[in-house]
C-alpha cells in the first residue's frame, strides 16, 4: 500500500544548522498492515510522516501510495487519502465549530464532485455521524450542537480519529495520538482506535514512546534512530522480543556507534 | 417629528454602511485575518459604481462595484498565500495602490483631472423615486431607507446562506483551525481568498450604495471606514455576544445602524461643543478602544480586589 523508496531530507542544508532529518530511508508497507514506530526525540519520526503528508518535499527518492507516484503531490490532495491524529488534540478540530460541523467538514472529503454550494449539514449526515459516534460509547452523539472547544482532550482525539477515518483513507497516521492524554483515557482511545482500524482494516503507522505499546499493539515495529531504520521486526521475533530487548537492542547500537567515534577520534592523534 | 426626521435621516446610511461592517466581520471575525484593504476596496466600488452609472447603468453599477471590491480581496488574498506576505502587509499594498487606480477612474471622465464625480441623478434611489413620483426630503429620507433595507437584507439571507453551504463551512473552519482544514484535504489558499473576496466584495458594494445615496462619489469619501467597520463590529457583539455567524453578521448591522444613530445623537446634542462633527472619527476610535480594553480592565479590577482582600 505504502511504498517508500530511498527518500532523504536535509534541513537548512548548505548553512551551519545543516540537519540530516531522514537517510536513504526505505519502507514498505502491505495493505492492513498496523506498523508502530519507535525511536528518541530527533529520531525522524514525525519528520517521516510529513514526508509522507507532504509538509515538504523530499529532497530525493519517491513515495508511492496504492501505486500512485505521491512524491510531488501537494499536502491538501495527499490529504485525501492520509488520515493523521495529532499528539495536540486541539490541532485536529475548529474548536469554535459544532461537533457536527466539524464532522461535516471532514466528511466533504469523501464528496469531492459535489455541489460546493449544497447544504453542508443535512439530517441525513448528522444521523450517519451520530450513528459512528454512539459506537464509542464516549457520550458525544448526543452533543452534535456543542462547539468542540468544550469537549475533553479524549474526546476530541476521538472525534477527531472519527474524522479522519469517516471516508475511509488509504493510510492512517497516528502521531503520539494519546500521549497528551491521561492514562485511562488514552488507554479508552487507544481501544477504539484499534477498534477502528480493525473493521476497516487500515494500514496504519503510529509513534508512540510507550515501547510496551510498540510491542503489544499492530503486527510490525520499527524503529527509527538518526533518520534511519534500525530495527523492523515483526511475526515471530517480534512476539518473542520484550521491552528490555528493545532497549538493550537501542543502547547497544548507540553504543556502537559511540565506539566508531572513538576509534574515529583515537586515530586521528 | 423633527426630531424622527433627522434620525430616520440617519438610517439608510447605517444600513449601507451595515454592508461595510459584515464584510469587516467576514475577515477579522470568521477568517480571524486582519485585512486592511477596505478603504481601497470601499473606494474602489464608489468610483466604479459612479462610471458605470453616469453611462446610465446604476443597478448594474451596484454589481460592477461589488465585482470591484471582490477583484481587490482577490489581489490581498493572493498576496497573503501565495506570496506569503504578511496580512496586514498585503491589505496595505492594496490599499495603497488601488488609492493610485481610484484617482486615475476619477478621470476617465470628459470632465478632466478631478477627485469628485457627481452621479447627476443616475442613482437606484432617484430612479425609485421618478418610478413612484416621490419627492420631498423626507419622503427621500423613507425611500433611502426602504430600498437599502430590501438590499441589505437580500444581502444578509444570501450571506447567512452562503456560510451553510460546503464552501462556506470551509471559510469558517480556515478561520478557526488552518491545518484541520488542511488535513481535511481542503486547499486553505483557496478558502482564504475566498473570504476576503466576499469580504471586500461586500465593502465594495457598500461603497458603491453609499455613493449613490449621498448622489456624488469623492475619493475622500472612503476614509475612516475601517475604523467604522470596526466600531460597528464592536457594538454589535457587545449587544448579541460572540455567536455564529449567521447572528454574527447580523449584529454587524444592526452595530453599523446604532452607531450611525449615536453619531448623529452626539451631532444633534453637540456633546462635544461646537466642535462635534469634526471629532466623529476621535469618537469612533475612542468607541472601539475603550470597549476592546474592557476585558482587560474588568480583570485589573479583579486583581486588585484580590490584592487587597489577602492583605
Amino acid at each position: 500500500m505504502l511504498e517508500i523508496q530511498n527518500i532523504t531530507k536535509t534541513f537548512e542544508k548548505g548553512t551551519v544548522n545543516e540537519h540530516v532529518a531522514i537517510k536513504d530511508m526505505s519502507l514498505s508497507l502491505k495493505k492492513g498492515e498496523f506498523v508502530t514506530i519507535v525511536g528518541s526525540n530527533g529520531a525522524g519520526k514525525s519528520t517521516l510522516f510529513n514526508a509522507i503528508c507532504g509538509s515538504f518535499l523530499v529532497d530525493g527518492g519517491h513515495i508511492f501510495l496504492d501505486n500512485e507516484d505521491i512524491t510531488y503531490k501537494s499536502e491538501h490532495k495527499r490529504a485525501r487519502e492520509i488520515g493523521r491524529v495529532f499528539q495536540d488534540p486541539m490541532k485536529g478540530t475548529a474548536p469554535n465549530m459544532t461537533i457536527e460541523e466539524n464532522l461535516a467538514l471532514a466528511y466533504t472529503r469523501s464528496e469531492r464532485h459535489a455541489n460546493p454550494f449544497s447544504s453542508a449539514i443535512t439530517k441525513k449526515k448528522v444521523a450517519f455521524f451520530r450513528e459512528n459516534l454512539a459506537r464509542y460509547h464516549m457520550g458525544i452523539e448526543d452533543r452534535m450542537k456543542t462547539k468542540i472547544g468544550l469537549l475533553s482532550g479524549g474526546q476530541r482525539q476521538v472525534v477527531t480519529l472519527l474524522m479522519c477515518t469517516l471516508s475511509v483513507p488509504k493510510l492512517l497516521l497516528l502521531d503520539e495520538h494519546t500521549a497528551a492524554l491521561d492514562p485511562a483515557t488514552a488507554e479508552k482511545v487507544m481501544e477504539i482506535t484499534k477498534k477502528i482500524v480493525a473493521e476497516n482494516q487500515l494500514t496504519t503507522m503510529m509513534i508512540t514512546h510507550n515501547l510496551k505499546q510498540s510491542l503489544t499493539t499492530g503486527s510490525r515495529t520499527i524503529m527509527l534512530d538518526s533518520g534511519e531504520i534500525i530495527l523492523d521486526i515483526s511475526g515471530k521475533e517480534r512476539d518473542n522480543m520484550t521491552m528490555d530487548d528493545l532497549v538493550k537492542m537501542y543502547s547497544m547500537k548507540k553504543q556502537k556507534e559511540f565506539d566508531n567515534d572513538r576509534i574515529l577520534l583515537s586515530s586521528e592523534e | 417629528m423633527v426630531e424622527l426626521q433627522y434620525y430616520l435621516s440617519n438610517l439608510p446610511d447605517g444600513l449601507i454602511y451595515g454592508l461595510l461592517a459584515m464584510g469587516i466581520y467576514i475577515s477579522l471575525r470568521i477568517l480571524d485575518i486582519p485585512d486592511l484593504t477596505t478603504e481601497g476596496s470601499f473606494g474602489f466600488g464608489m468610483v466604479v459604481s459612479v462610471l458605470t452609472a453616469l453611462h446610465g447603468h446604476p443597478i448594474l453599477a451596484l454589481f460592477l462595484g461589488m465585482a470591484a471590491g471582490a477583484a481587490a480581496g482577490i489581489i490581498t488574498g493572493l498576496l497573503q498565500t501565495k506570496l506569503s506576505v504578511h496580512p496586514v502587509l498585503a491589505g496595505i499594498i492594496t490599499m495603497s495602490g488601488l488609492y493610485s487606480i481610484n484617482l486615475v477612474c476619477y478621470s476617465l471622465t470628459d470632465k478632466g483631472a478631478t477627485t469628485n464625480l457627481s452621479y447627476e441623478k443616475n442613482t437606484v434611489f432617484e430612479k425609485v423615486k421618478e418610478l413612484f413620483g416621490i419627492r420631498g426630503q423626507f419622503e427621500t429620507s423613507v425611500v433611502k431607507a426602504v430600498v437599502s433595507l430590501i438590499i441589505v437584507s437580500l444581502v444578509l439571507m444570501i450571506v447567512i446562506w452562503f456560510f451553510r453551504t460546503r464552501v462556506g463551512l470551509c471559510v469558517r473552519a480556515t478561520g478557526d483551525n488552518p491545518d484541520m482544514v488542511s488535513a481535511s484535504s481542503i486547499n486553505v489558499d483557496r478558502t482564504k481568498i475566498i473570504g476576503l473576496l466576499i469580504a471586500n466584495a461586500l465593502i465594495g458594494l457598500s461603497g458603491a450604495l453609499a455613493s449613490q445615496s449621498l448622489g456624488y462619489s469623492d475619493i475622500n469619501t472612503s476614509n475612516g471606514t475601517l475604523i467604522y467597520g470596526l466600531a460597528a463590529v464592536i457594538i454589535g457583539e457587545a449587544i448579541f455576544g460572540k455567536r455564529g455567524p449567521a447572528i454574527g453578521v447580523l449584529s454587524a448591522v444592526v452595530g453599523s445602524i446604532l452607531y450611525k444613530l449615536i453619531v448623529a445623537f452626539v451631532i444633534r446634542e453637540n456633546i462635544f461643543g461646537e466642535k462635534s462633527a469634526n471629532l466623529m472619527k476621535f469618537t469612533c476610535a475612542l468607541i472601539v478602544a475603550i470597549t476592546l480594553a474592557i476585558p482587560a480592565i474588568k480583570r485589573m479590577i479583579a486583581e486588585r480586589k484580590q490584592r487587597k482582600a489577602a492583605n
